[in-house]
């Protein structure tokens, strides 16, 4: 079995990253300066300050994720050119953090296809759940549920409602694999045919949480978030939360697959799960935990987001799931390390795109990214070059 | 017999010696993956209108070796022609069109379609087949009624004209196997290659592909197969081809290669004939 | 319970042009998925682009007081010049997509086609084109309707065909229904003469099994892009008819739209001639039934009418999963010849 972590393909990518980054940037910080009075001008009619995302992917529902601007304006605020370097650590900052965010999302979706080969396209839907999720529990606002005319409010404190959300969303998951993947498996229905029937079923759901929740914007939290000034940054509290949590998740997730039994054995199904079977690893218990914690994962990743973001609906995670699987199939399908590193990148290039790019083509550009790594290395950063025609 | 005879009357039984009238020629074939060679072919010439087998335990690169002939896996270094023509950088398709055609170990039956349909698909020359030219029947028409009958006759001959309208899906294993002969026929081949005919087939249709293969030879196609099973190799092939760890270890008449000590040494270990009671004790 | 007015808005959706604009989309993909096993999770990505071609020609002829490259054209000419811009959109959309991904496995493919379709509705909808492509907001109807519906031999009026009325001319209109279905039969057409020619037998040998087709000496990656390139352009000119009966709207063909059309062509059965046509209207004419059904029975407080959207949806992604799990051939197909495969 080769080796956990690909050293030299991450530093690698990570330096072919930066120097790119770097020579772009200042190859164009001459133009710059009058295409970000520009988009500042162009995204203060879409009122979308660098981290937030316009598109709706449901033509009934025109969303705009308003959000407040407490989040960093850096384009709308300052007018000097030392604004310049401001920016670009403001957005190297907002990259990761939101890379770490979309980690946690994606790692679920990587292990998913290592050890069953399915591409799993409801897993937006997970994100989303687990957001949606919350601030049905936790709100303070009318909520109800589907059918039942009765409105009703929860109001549990945040953390409590996170957990038990978490906690919902990882029996989600235990229910999927056990009452529709497995069966599919055991008959086994094709990976094409099961990926079709997870396009039917984030087609469902995501319709399922609009119909639930409607099309509002949800905030988890109604406290008013204090910002704090880092030398060229600045951040919030919530932000430092949702990056603290998110890297104890995500640390959480590789000691497990690292150093636990339970974790090798899930990286020998990833890997081949043929052998595994083979090597008397119980290849179906292992999905079934994969299932658990990938919809664990994805919810963490969806409720950080919201707090991220300001903000989340019901299609916040359907709108994140090309940037999932750019992540996976950048660090390499089916490599939950590689999801990591694919994010983190996939992060920084979103964020970053914005120094140069109008705010509205960020999402663009990090396709843009996947279709050319499909192109010269379809196994991505880390994985191995198999025949993958 | 004794036109059998005649082709390798005078051929060294040495790896890489040289043929007759050879079809095939392949120098320096050197194919790795990683670290691992898995072809290193110096020099193999395949005679022209023979049967020849190419044997090897497992491992020994016999289908890397296919595959590298037939266009389907690129060498690190090497060169073969076929007929003198080099099919260095030819795609699989090409090569194909060129006069050779290869079967392949796990059938590839197009199930989902007719076996009426998977015999014409095998015919070449076919119009129709490009995109204006089959807005147009009137212009396709004719060929397809003469690939149609010579499908037939080759159903018939390979005693699969009852199922000719069948979906491939739905015949057994071994008339799969069949129907892939059939189909490479099609294009009138020059040299036929055979991944692993008899592979998963039961024995009683083992006879029956055994005496389609001579009838292949005796209409003037050359056939080389890879082969695991020493009983069909020693019955119908003329010559045989010893592959272990990618190189050529020998080379010669069926009656004769098998008693090589190399060839032995390859299939059962090097000290298969060494009495072990001595390390036992 | 007005079921009369339901049916009746159902019957409507039988022969809409939106359903045939839709039919037309599927019969494409039916090129892609049914004929060569491409995975097109796209489709909507060559709509757009056969929108915006269509529309933007026929604004900018417009602007420039009906000339074209300095020539006076005419309603008709116009027409033609659009059809080509949208078809030569929709075929470099297609060549590009298709020269890096036709060597990938199915699943890539369907990421990278997603990928790709999206990247067209971001840029589309993006303020820095505001200009050529109107935005989010797109491009209105009155700028590019106009030569079609100047066409129309139908009188300039509402006119009333049994119990179904709608404008002779003018957008959603009887003379958009007659040529959208025209369009439709010439594409079903088209399907069954090469599905049934020599050039479509190598496309669904090509599906099976692309090492064996290559083995018979065809060029795999020729007709796999031959396929993607057609389908795309048919497309696109369902994306052209869809736009004739309402407007060119990024945000209407997104992810969604890709595959509710794929829902479509699954239901009426992929691989058959007829199979996008009846997927389609089923698809459609369903929709407003589920819709009427139960607004009608299931009280308000309930189901609210916002709600009635998603609802019906869910029900199509419903039926999605099911389909696929249950019974792939979909209505009119054959089993043995199933079009879904394990690649």
């Amino acid at each position: 079995m080769k080796r956990s972590i690909d050293t030299r393909a991450m530093v690698r990518a990570l330096v072919v990253f930066l120097v790119a980054a770097v020579a772009v940037t200042w190859l164009l910080s001459a133009q710059s300066t009058a295409s970000t009075t520009e988009s500042a001008g162009a995204s203060s009619v879409v009122a979308a300050p660098a981290n937030v995302s316009t598109n709706a992917t449901n033509d009934a529902l025109a969303a705009q994720v308003t959000g407040d601007s407490v989040v960093q304006d850096a384009e709308t605020t300052t007018t000097a050119p030392p604004r310049q370097n401001n920016q670009l650590a403001q957005n190297i900052v907002n990259g990761v953090t939101f890379g770490l965010l979309l980690a946690l999302a994606s790692v679920g979706l990587s292990l998913i296809y290592g050890t069953t080969g399915l591409s799993n396209f409801a897993h937006g839907e997970q994100v989303s759940f687990g957001a949606v999720l919350t601030y049905f529990l936790a709100t303070s606002d009318k909520v109800s549920l589907p059918l039942i005319p009765q409105e009703f409010t929860i109001g549990l404190p945040l953390i409590f409602a996170a957990i038990f959300a978490i906690m919902i969303a990882g029996g989600a998951g235990w229910l999927q694999d056990k009452f529709l993947w497995g069966p599919l498996r055991r008959k086994r229905v094709g990976v094409v045919q099961q990926m079709i029937v997870s396009i039917g079923l984030s087609l469902a759901l995501v319709n399922l949480l609009q119909w639930w929740m409607g099309g509002r914007k949800m905030r988890l939290t109604t406290t008013i978030d204090t910002r704090h000034q880092w030398g060229p940054v600045d951040i919030s509290n919530q932000t430092i939360m949702s990056a603290i949590i998110a890297i104890v998740c995500l640390l959480g997730v590789s000691w497990f697959l690292l150093y636990t039994r339970l974790g090798r054995a899930t990286r020998a199904v990833s890997d081949n799960s043929s052998l595994a079977a083979a090597s008397g690893i119980r290849v179906d218990s292992i999905v079934r935990l994969v299932w658990i914690l990938a919809a664990a994962l994805a919810a963490v990743g969806g409720i950080l987001l919201a707090l991220y973001e300001q903000a989340t609906s019901f299609d916040a995670g359907a709108r994140m799931l090309l940037l999932m699987f750019a992540a996976v199939t950048l660090g390499g399908l089916g490599q939950p390390f590689g999801a990591l590193v694919g994010s983190l990148i996939i992060g920084l290039v979103v964020e970053v795109s914005t120094v140069w790019l109008p705010p509205d083509l960020k999402f663009a550009t990090a396709l843009g990214i996947l279709i050319v790594v499909l192109l010269f290395r379809p196994q991505g950063i880390l994985g191995r070059a198999q025949r993958v025609g | 017999m004794t036109a059998k005879e005649n082709l390798f009357a005078h051929v060294a039984a040495t790896p890489g010696a040289a043929k007759l009238d050879p079809i095939i020629v392949a120098h320096g074939i050197r194919r790795s993956f990683g670290g691992l060679t898995a072809v290193d072919v110096e020099h193999l010439e395949v005679q022209r209108h023979a049967i020849t087998a190419l044997i090897g335990p497992n491992g020994a690169g016999k289908s890397t070796f296919f595959n590298l002939l037939t266009g389907f896996d690129k060498p690190q270094k090497g060169e073969w022609s076929f007929n003198g023509d080099s099919l260095q950088s030819h795609s699989p398709a090409k090569v194909a069109r060129a006069g050779m055609v290869r079967t392949f170990q796990l059938t590839k039956a197009l199930s989902r379609m007719t076996v009426i349909e998977n015999m014409r698909l095998g015919a070449t020359g076919q119009g129709g087949e490009g995109f204006f030219t089959a807005l147009v029947p009137p212009l396709w028409r004719a060929k397809e009624a003469q690939i149609s009958v010579k499908a037939e006759e080759l159903l018939t001959r390979f005693k699969l004209i009852d199922k000719k309208d069948d979906f491939a899906g739905e015949l057994s294993g071994g008339q799969r196997k069949l129907l892939e002969m059939a189909r490479a026929l099609m294009s009138d081949p020059e040299i036929v290659m055979l991944d692993e005919p008899m592979a998963g087939v039961n024995p009683a249709l083992t006879e029956s592909l055994l005496k389609h293969i001579v009838e292949l030879r005796e209409q003037g196609v050359t056939v080389l197969f890879v082969e695991h099973d020493m009983h069909m190799v020693r019955r119908i092939s003329q010559w045989v081809v010893v592959m272990a760890e990618g190189r050529i270890i020998a080379e010669g008449p069926p009656e004769t290669v098998m008693l090589n000590t190399a060839v032995q040494d390859a299939y059962l270990g090097a000290h298969h004939d060494t009495d072990l009671s001595e390390d036992l004790s | 319970m007005d079921f009369i007015g339901l049916l009746t808005d159902a019957g409507r959706e039988l022969f809409a042009p939106t359903t045939a604009a839709f039919a037309l989309a599927a019969i494409g993909l039916n090129f892609h998925f049914g004929m060569t096993g491409l995975l097109n999770m796209g489709h909507a990505g060559f709509m757009l682009l056969g929108m915006y071609g269509y529309a933007i020609t026929v604004r900018e002829i417009d602007k420039n007081g009906g000339q074209f490259l300095g020539l006076p054209v005419g309603p008709g000419a116009t027409i033609v010049i659009g059809i080509l811009v949208a078809i030569v959109l929709a075929a470099l959309f297609g060549l590009l997509l298709g020269w890096p991904t036709l060597k990938l496995r199915g699943d890539y493919l369907a990421i990278v086609t997603i990928a790709a379709a999206e990247m067209v509705r971001f840029l589309g909808r993006s303020q820095s084109f505001k200009n050529l492509t109107g935005g989010s907001t797109g491009i209105r109807g009155t700028d590019f309707k106009g030569p079609f519906e100047s066409l129309s031999p139908f009188p300039d009026r509402q006119v009333t065909v049994g119990p179904f009325t709608m404008h002779g001319s003018i957008s959603t209109s009887w003379w958009l229904v007659v040529i959208s279905w025209s369009v439709v039969a010439v594409a079903a057409l088209l399907f069954w003469r090469l599905s049934r020619s020599p050039w479509g037998r190598v496309l669904k040998g090509v599906r099976e099994d692309e090492d064996a087709v290559r083995s018979l000496g065809k060029n795999v990656y020729s007709y796999k892009m031959q396929a993607l390139v057609l389908g795309g352009v048919i497309g696109a000119l369902g994306g052209v008819l869809w736009s004739f009966g309402s407007a060119v709207a990024p945000d209407s063909m997104g992810r969604p739209t890709t595959f509710w059309i794929w829902t479509s062509l699954l239901l009426g059965g992929a691989a058959t001639v007829l199979g996008p046509l009846l997927g389609s209207i089923l698809f459609w004419t369903s929709l407003v039934l589920v819709k009427g059904l139960a607004a009608m029975f299931i009280p308000d407080s309930w189901l609210d009418p916002t709600e009635l959207e998603p609802f019906s949806l869910m029900l199509v992604g419903v039926t999605l999963m099911v389909l696929v799990i249950f019974r792939p051939q979909g209505i009119l197909g054959d089993r043995r010849e199933l079009a879904i495969n394990d690649r």
